[in-house]
């Protein structure tokens, strides 16, 4: 079974070099409270989109993050690249600014059967970043919290997408998809993430879970709503693995600490 | 097959007349706008560790206009269990001075806060009265994944207790698929918004009236078709399904409604 390597460097201020060369970031925006990392996440990305009402949380709360600096200057600093949805959040204000700079705006009111992740997901893989010979990720944020349908939608976008790497981002955790077609090397910042983590059999239930370097590790462990569910559980080493036969939630806990605003 | 009925009393104002008898959990997050009107429901009110210091901190920013010593001392929980890691040590103090029941439960690692209140509560005598015990939980959505999977695995692990989540944005309750579910909601108070969500196994047959999108015989999987987004068209919700369902509604945003 092959093995997939996971790394969080798009939490750290500089990527490393080898990494930066074969990986390409995406940052999809949606409309809940920006994490406090949002800049960083905004720099490492050659693609940015905002998700509809996303672009007011840009407009808003970007410039919160630097209160020393001119609002006007960090709202065209940090330009969404596109704008994409079903347009019924999306202040008009808002709309008319980033329309003045250049960005590209795509209504897709018309289309009711996909959430606005998913128009945005779409939108990425058929773009010219995905073409570059080179391993592509999605960082999401405001895609957790507010009404628990959206969330459900939103996670379901991962299961969806088994083979685009998509990460969920908020200010407490990151959720990612481990799917069950590979072993798992998850490689974690200790400064930046943990301890606390789970892994959740969203979906289907799992017969067996293997994993290493969890406090509470599963060897041949059963896991299933209804019954056991990693929870409340923590690293202990900076590299864990997770083989499965059911596909997984993995989360860890962002540390709270300074904005690591570039 | 038994019908299961739902309806959503505990967020009218005056609901003297009915038969269920409430129970709140606080749990750590942003207590919702209707906090005060859920607790003046309830007959037995419970924080799970640092849910104290949400009722502590939060509860008197919902009367601006009163003092804060008095709306503390009207909202006293009749317990503080849990593992004790959040709560502040001068939030304990003030509520063990009131009288306040706090049951240390830091020796038990396995269960989460929500899971110990939970217990409680069924091994209370509000469970032995014979009428319909009804368990509402706010704070246990939102923060961390782990948490939130945490406490929705309670709803899948006490599928014959009535539990409701409640954020300010939406409900959630388990829909067992042991029954036919017949859920009455308030319009002037939730929704539109809705969904049935099969997040514990696949679903290979759902169906659904009173909503937008109905579901007839309807496969329903994680990578594939959930329901989200979708919208009540009536009062009266009917759901059948082979497969435990949460179902989730939204909350209108309003004034709040307070007793």
């Amino acid at each position: 079974m092959e093995v997939m390597f996971h790394s969080s460097s798009f939490l750290l201020p500089s990527i490393p070099a080898d990494e930066a060369s074969s990986t390409k970031y995406a940052i999809v925006v949606l409309n809940q409270k920006l994490p406090r990392f949002t800049p960083l996440l905004w720099e490492h990305a050659k693609l940015r989109l905002c998700a509809d009402g996303g672009a007011n949380r840009i407009y808003d709360e970007l410039p919160l993050f630097f209160p020393h600096e001119d609002a006007l200057l960090i709202r065209n600093r940090y330009k969404p690249d596109v704008i994409k949805g079903d347009m019924d959040s999306i202040r008009p204000d808002v709309l008319h600014f980033y329309l003045s700079l250049g960005t590209k705006v795509i209504d897709e009111s018309h289309d009711q059967d996909t959430t606005d992740l998913d128009k945005c997901i779409l939108y990425i893989r058929d773009s010219a970043l995905k073409q570059e010979s080179c391993r592509l990720q999605i960082l999401a944020t405001g895609a957790l919290g507010g009404r628990f349908d959206h969330e459900a939608g939103n996670l379901n976008v991962l299961y969806r997408y088994p083979d685009t790497r998509i990460i969920l981002l908020s200010d407490d955790c990151l959720i990612q998809l481990l799917p069950k077609t590979h072993r798992h090397e998850i490689q974690i910042q200790p400064s930046l993430q943990g301890p606390h983590c789970g892994l959740i059999p969203i979906g289907t239930p799992s017969a067996k879970t293997t994993t290493t370097g969890l406090q509470w590790d599963l060897t041949d462990t059963e896991m299933r709503f209804g019954g056991l569910v990693s929870t409340s559980n923590m690293v202990k080493g900076e590299k864990i693995t997770v083989e499965s036969d059911s596909d997984l939630l993995w989360t860890i806990s962002i540390k709270k600490q300074d904005s690591t605003t570039p």
